[in-house]
């Protein structure tokens, strides 16, 4: 290397992406090791937005939470539900082991009351971790429940569309999730703060519906081949 | 025994003058207007507040002729019912210094103080006592004590009581009184000073059987009574089992913003009586009146025991910037009914910190209930029941842990999100995986269910809940999220 290259970096002037520091923000395991290890080996972020970008429920995006929530659950702190698409099925959440008594869902009017609740619910020491699905959010209302999150150190995910991946967000991780062929997730990491984006992976989801891991398209014969839509 | 006598000689206007915003600068005083209180029949003054009284008016004047000296005049009018509540208020509040009150509707409560002066040292001391909860609270009271019930109400009333417990010169002071102040009826006043009788003492020295067979035997009971040597039996007033405050307006109150202040001082009291008690409540009563509207009731409720005004008054203003007023408000009234022991710190935590997020808990969702409504939060719980739609339930947020299921394992597999009622299934699902799973019941209550329920994968990959009912149609019912 020539003699004015190694003065620059002797200088500490350059920056070098290689020796880029891990970052410490707190975190929370996801509890998907292959996940954990794109995100930095950190897991969610604590204190700050995450954002879950999908077209439509049902592809296993609870399923990626759920680790998470099982845990805070039993650690006393509060589950919050904001605006849930559909009902959270109390049956299901039981069995998976979730307390459900650290549960709550809330059902909001308007953008404005969603707002006012999750900002309530963030700055809030016994909220563990917010589940919202907010309707249409200013980037200027992103910036604010960013500011609530961090005055908290709780986990927040917001599930939002998939259309809304080419835009900017303050939120300090963004997943954008779909689904895999084989009943799975993929996940690609759109932003992560203090890293570089653009990490994907895939996890096997078929345990949501006791599915055998090795997929291979078992098909139950049954009636329906002659009255299915 | 010793007996001590409060006169509230313009009660009512105390009242009503301690409910308005609570500008106390003299500076500032003059914008609200000055306030009298005239009788039921609106004809004569019956209390002049200082400002009126400044501008010339006074009690007994004919209303025209206060309208004439000050055309801005407020009016309120003197309602026996509202005095004896509010004379009721003032005993709640002297209870917490005396124990035995008697209620002397509609202006006087009278109190025991004999057996009080062991406590405080001293009768000086009592009297420091209660001369300063009265200044708090901003009334005016004339205060006198008497060797007998009636002896204290006199002196009381003539405006010229005395703290002392010197028998001689209390009896002196009772002698000097003024027949007109002794509270004879008119026609008896009259044959006494007829008799060239002027003070209360020279009827005292009369021989008692010459006073009842010239007079009437009501009379002499009436100076017996003063004196002592006849019994006067009192009726001791026991504190209500309830919290009652009331504020009224003489200008009604059109913003919300206006209501915080006579809400803050009574929310103060109601500190004070939950202190005092050791009780929290978790349920307010807030009765708003309007002069051409329904009242309004607003229930306030926390999620758990509290006694804070604090707390109370930050649900109270969330509440109100929910829902704004209806009307202007004539008067309010805040009572609590329902009363909770208070319990002992229940965390064995040694520093304490399960007990701050307990009480963080219950801030937090009794202002999301207080601004969203109490429907708006939910808890979830299964419930035994085979149809998929009737195995959940859900109830009101409680910070009550509720039996566990012990068995998870043996639960049926179930997807996360349930629709709120099945829907046509869009396409025809691109892989099965597991079913079917019969579930037929409902026939004892009429809801009845037969499907069968698998668990398919559509094409946008979405694994989806379907059944096919008894007529044959596919539904979706839920969605492994």
């Amino acid at each position: 290397m020539s003699k004015l290259l190694n003065t620059l970096i002797e200088d500490a002037r350059v920056w070098q992406g290689h020796r880029q520091t891990r970052t410490t923000q707190p975190a929370e395991p996801t509890g998907y090791q292959a996940l954990d290890n794109q995100l930095g080996g950190l897991g969610w972020p604590r204190g700050a937005l995450s954002e879950c970008l999908l077209d439509a429920p049902g592809i296993g995006e609870l399923q990626l939470v759920l680790p998470l929530m099982q845990r805070l659950s039993h650690t006393g702190k509060t589950v919050f539900w904001l605006n849930p698409p559909h009902t959270p099925y109390a049956p299901a959440l039981a069995r998976d082991g979730v307390n459900l008594d650290q549960i709550v869902m809330i059902r909001t009017e308007d953008n404005g009351d969603l707002l006012w609740t999750l900002e309530n619910c963030l700055r809030s020491p016994v909220t563990g971790l917010v589940l919202a699905w907010p309707g249409k959010l200013a980037a200027r209302d992103i910036r604010r429940l960013q500011l609530a999150a961090e005055a908290g150190s709780n986990v927040c995910v917001l599930f939002r569309s998939r259309k809304l991946a080419d835009q900017s967000s303050p939120a300090a991780l963004r997943l954008e999730l779909e689904a895999g062929e084989h009943q799975d997730l993929r996940i690609n990491v759109l932003k992560r703060r203090g890293s570089w984006p653009g990490q994907r992976c895939t996890l096997a989801m078929g345990r949501r519906a006791d599915l055998p891991v090795t997929e291979s398209h078992r098909v139950v014969q049954g009636p329906w081949s002659a009255s299915a839509p | 025994m010793l007996w001590a006598y409060l006169h509230f000689p313009h009660l009512l206007l105390d009242h009503i003058r301690r409910s308005r915003s609570g500008r106390d600068e003299p500076h500032e005083e003059n914008s609200e207007p000055a306030l009298v209180v005239v009788d039921q029949s609106a004809q004569r003054v019956l209390q002049a507040c200082p400002q009126a009284q400044a501008q010339g008016v006074q009690a007994g004047m004919r209303l025209k002729t206060a309208l004439n000296l000050v055309p801005e005049l407020a009016i309120a009018h003197a309602d026996p019912g509202r005095e004896q509540q509010i004379l009721a208020e003032q005993a709640r509040w002297l209870y917490r210094h005396v124990a035995s009150i008697v209620l002397y509707p509609p202006d006087g409560l009278l109190v025991e103080v004999g057996s009080l002066e062991k406590l405080y040292g001293g009768l000086a001391a009592v009297w420091q006592t209660l001369e300063q909860a009265l200044s708090e609270r901003h009334l005016t009271a004339w205060m006198a004590t008497g060797t007998t019930p009636l002896a204290a109400r006199l002196c009381a009333r003539a405006g010229q009581g005395q703290c002392t417990a010197d028998k001689g010169h209390m009896e002196r002071h009772l002698h000097n009184l003024s027949l007109a102040a002794a509270g004879f009826d008119d026609r008896t006043l009259i044959r006494l000073q007829r008799l060239g009788l002027t003070r209360l003492g020279e009827v005292m020295t009369l021989a008692p059987a010459e006073l009842a067979r010239r007079l009437t035997p009501e009379t002499l009971a009436r100076v017996q009574k003063i004196q002592g040597s006849r019994p006067d039996p009192q009726q001791p007033w026991q504190p209500p089992h309830h919290f009652r405050q009331q504020a009224d307006f003489v200008q009604d109150i059109e913003r919300a913003e206006g209501l915080l202040f006579p809400l803050q001082r009574i929310l103060t009291e109601l500190e004070e009586d939950l202190c005092w008690r050791q009780q929290d409540t978790d349920s307010l009563l807030l009765v708003l009146t309007h002069r051409h509207h329904e009242p309004t009731r607003l229930r306030i409720r926390t999620s758990g025991p509290e006694h804070r005004a604090e707390a109370f008054l930050n649900l109270m203003r969330l509440r109100f910037e929910q829902h704004p007023l209806p009307a202007p408000v004539a008067s309010l009234v805040l009572s609590v009914r329902r009363f909770l022991g208070r319990e002992a710190a229940a965390g064995n935590d040694l520093l304490g910190e399960t007990r701050d997020l307990n009480e963080a808990w219950h801030t937090l969702i009794s202002r999301l209930q207080a601004r969203l409504g109490n429907d708006a939060l939910q808890q979830l719980s299964p419930q035994p029941d085979h149809r998929p739609e009737r195995a959940w339930s859900a109830s009101e947020v409680q910070r009550k842990p509720r039996p566990a299921i012990s068995d998870l394992a043996s639960l049926p597999r179930r997807p996360l999100w349930l629709l709120s009622g099945p829907q046509a299934l869009p396409e025809a699902p691109v892989a099965w995986y597991s079913g079917p799973e019969r579930i037929s019941g409902g026939w004892w209550d009429g809801q009845r269910v037969h499907r069968d329920y698998y668990i398919a994968g559509l094409g946008s990959g979405q694994l989806a809940w379907v059944f096919r009912d008894v007529r044959g149609g596919w539904f979706v019912h839920g969605w492994f999220g």
